[in-house]
């Protein structure tokens, strides 16, 4: 009797102690002192970087560079070593951070920042970062850049990788149809001339935008007079006369025979095999598209997004922002070294040149000790520098729904531009969907 | 003392009977606790990793929680639920994933019955070469079958295309996997040319059960080979053709899951989706642990009651050759 009731009450014991552990969560300490703690060279401190570029072939080796030269220089003679994660799908660090596992600095997209700071606990960096020096280190970036990462005016996302859509043209292409790819087409109307003209000549598909881009669509409602948001956030405009004439100017385009069709994923593998006209996508792809076509032996030429009319093009920008999560004074420190080093100078000379995302301190372009000669060399840079005159943010989609509510809007976008769908109730639905929701 | 003043009270007999009882009880306790020993294992690993989740899960079904270390679960009643039904794409997985469900039955059941019955007629080598083929989509990973599949139907490049395109079925290129008329019933192809290996062998296993006495006796009175295959080989067979469909059902949603996350991501918009990928999506991409649990939940008893029906059928009509 003895040794079962002993034997029961330990198993019972064990259960608990198991229930309980596993239950048991590390809990995070709030700091709201902005003084950062010192580092040691000698002892260093280790952080973590989520980061999507780590995942995608054709940023991975400059995004790997660029890791790769703070820990080399300031990391080395500050103590601080960053390890790189890759994250293609934007899940690993919210699947880490739910798993109690030691997240630092994310870079994250702006759409559903809104949502990853009321769930995943960034910081404001004027909440864990030296003010002066802070203040000091913004100065020479892009103010609207700037303004971008800012929820309830305090910066949780500090604009780190930034680009607008361009315009990749397949020279080759262009010229085997008689067209001049010097002279590319301004509107929509001109692209979709010329994107028939190659597949006639050709037989290969003159123009690509895919329909699950998730951001450029953005921009061509915009460039049409259309809304996406209220001001306050509160309710869904995207299904106005004007978003519709856009949307289904870009179905007929889509379904006229000599657009490509599938994924973006799948559209820029066409483009890269030279079997692409035209393709609109970021400047992000600018390093991998060159290499494709010295491997394919053409040309590539570039252009603003198209414009409505006599309207001008009004694109939003694609890109990520850092977010910081780190917990003690230590890592703030070893962050805030990192996060000065990758969006100052010499950090963003490396990610326009090896990457090919835009230059956020735009003097580095006119600055011959870092990114004149770059740009010189590559004057697609100078259109997409132009068009940061007219560009828009991309929605943040409110906070609670954020997800659910982008995947609406994308998943009405894709039905209407591929299918037969009518573009004014497909839109209006969504738009319905998403306002039951955020009100 | 006192004990042996009622022990002079009573009878021997009784007294005997008392003292055989004590002896049987101490060693039933000994015999208890031994199988109480030999199941801690198994009691504490399915403790750990199936029941404790279980009932967090119908916990976190009323609870708001995005899951971050240092946040508490809130509770919200029936809200998980309500929202859960109003979530666009919920209404069109569960669609799916009778799709899948259903479609994957001719692949787990009757090509693999045909399969095995043909093979097992054969002799020597070509039996066992026959079965290696089929059996090697089930071993590979799925991330590498989509890869392939991934190029094979690719709009552009793929090989399907250019094939279709040459043979002038098609005048333009297809999106295969962009396009709803074709991604989920890619998805669903791809799921059951992968099963056919695994439910080939265990039919093949079964069949290689069955007393060839049977087949003799029958060709004897003069059965055909389809007369036989009806008559003998499906009854015969009859408690595995169960024990597949039970697993077919129950784990087709799985087996689908990594073709869905490789190659449409649940679109175009949503159409490919099922519940299982909704429930991820809900938990990881959202991290709304209470909407994924809630569907969770539902998903529990609904598959709960499609198991016991299975079960009772099973029972009902499986013949076993005793």
């Amino acid at each position: 009797m003895k040794i079962t009731k002993k034997f029961f009450s330990l198993f019972i014991v064990l259960l608990l102690a198991i229930s309980i552990l596993s239950a048991c969560t590390t809990s995070s300490t709030d700091s709201n002192d902005a003084k950062v703690g010192s580092l040691d060279p000698n002892n260093p401190v280790t952080i973590t970087f989520y980061s999507y570029s780590l995942a995608l072939p054709t940023m991975k080796p400059g995004m790997e560079q660029l890791i790769q030269e703070f820990n080399d220089t300031i990391g080395k003679e500050k103590g601080v070593v960053v390890e790189g994660i890759a994250d293609q799908t934007f899940q690993q660090f919210k699947a880490d951070i739910a798993a109690g596992k030691e997240v630092d600095v994310i870079q994250h997209v702006f759409s559903t920042l809104d949502n990853s700071k009321e769930t995943l606990g960034f910081k404001a960096y004027e909440d864990v970062f030296p003010k002066d020096e802070l203040e000091e280190h913004l100065k020479g970036i892009a103010p609207n850049a700037l303004e971008l990462g800012k929820i309830d005016d305090k910066m949780y996302g500090l604009a780190f990788t930034f680009s607008t859509p361009i315009m990749f043209i397949n020279g080759k292409l262009f010229e085997e149809a008689g067209l001049d790819p010097n002279n590319p087409p301004k509107t929509w109307d001109e692209a979709k001339e010329h994107s028939l003209k190659i597949k006639e000549v050709t037989g290969k598909d003159g123009f690509g935008l895919a329909p699950n881009n998730g951001w450029v669509t953005e921009g061509i409602i915009y460039s049409n007079g259309g809304e996406m948001l209220s001001e306050d956030r509160k309710e869904a405009k995207f299904a106005s006369k004007e978003s519709v004439e856009a949307i289904e100017m870009w179905q007929e385009f889509y379904q006229n025979g000599s657009h490509a069709v599938g994924s973006d994923t799948e559209l820029s593998e066409q483009f890269m095999a030279g079997n692409l006209g035209m393709y609109i996508s970021s400047t992000a792809l600018h390093s991998g598209v060159v290499k494709a076509a010295e491997a394919g032996g053409w040309e590539l030429y570039g252009a603003g997004l198209p414009q409505f009319g006599d309207k001008p093009s009004v694109p939003v920008n694609s890109g990520s922002a850092l977010a910081v999560r780190a917990d003690s004074s230590e890592k703030n420190a070893a962050v805030w070294e990192f996060i000065k080093y990758v969006t100052g100078n010499e950090g963003y000379t490396t990610i326009t040149s090896e990457i090919g995302y835009l230059p956020l301190r735009t003097e580095l372009a006119e600055d011959p000790k870092y990114l004149k000669g770059f740009v010189d060399e590559n004057p697609l840079y100078k259109i997409n520098l132009e068009q940061l005159k007219e560009i828009k943010p991309t929605t943040i989609w409110p906070a609670e729904y954020a997800t659910e509510t982008s995947t609406i809007f994308n998943d009405a976008i894709i039905k209407a531009v591929s299918t037969d769908a009518g573009v004014s109730e497909t839109l209006t639905e969504a738009k319905n969907q998403i306002n039951k929701m955020i009100k | 003392m006192s004990r042996l003043l009622e022990d002079d009270y009573q009878s021997p007999l009784t007294n005997e009977t008392r003292v055989t009882k004590k002896v049987k009880r101490k060693g039933k306790r000994r015999k208890t606790f031994k199988p109480y020993l030999y199941l801690l294992p198994a009691i504490l690993f399915l403790g750990v990793w199936m029941y404790k989740p279980l009932l967090s899960t119908f916990f976190l079904a009323f609870q708001k929680w995005s899951m971050v270390p240092g946040t508490i679960p809130e509770p919200v009643g029936l809200e998980n639920f309500l929202r859960l039904f109003n979530t666009k794409d919920f209404p069109i997985s569960i669609e799916n994933t009778i799709f899948y469900t259903i479609g994957v039955l001719p692949f787990s059941i009757v090509i693999p019955l045909i399969l095995a019955t043909v093979t097992n007629d054969m002799n020597g080598k070509a039996k066992n070469v026959y079965r290696a083929i089929f059996f090697i989509p089930m071993i590979l990973a799925p991330v590498t079958v989509s890869a392939i599949w991934r190029w094979l139907f690719h709009p552009t490049n793929g090989l399907v295309n250019n094939l279709l395109l040459k043979i002038g079925i098609i005048d333009d290129n297809i999106a295969f996997f962009s396009d709803p008329r074709f991604a989920k019933w890619l998805i669903l192809f791809m799921t059951g040319w992968g099963l056919i290996g695994f439910s080939t062998i265990i039919f093949s296993a079964a069949l290689t059960n069955i007393n060839k006495d049977y087949y003799e006796a029958a060709s004897l009175d003069g059965a055909t080979n389809f007369n036989r295959f009806i008559d003998i080989t499906l009854p015969l067979l009859s408690p595995t053709i169960l024990f597949m469909l039970t697993m077919s059902i129950l784990f087709s949603s799985q087996f689908t899951f990594a073709y869905i996350d490789i190659l449409t991501q649940g679109g175009p918009f949503g159409s490919s989706t099922n519940i299982y990928y909704e429930m991820y999506k809900y938990g990881f991409s959202n991290l709304n642990v209470g909407l994924s649990s809630a569907a969770a939940m539902l998903f529990f008893f609904v598959f709960g009651i499609i198991t016991l029906v299975l079960n009772y059928v099973s029972r009902k009509f499986a013949f076993y050759d005793n």
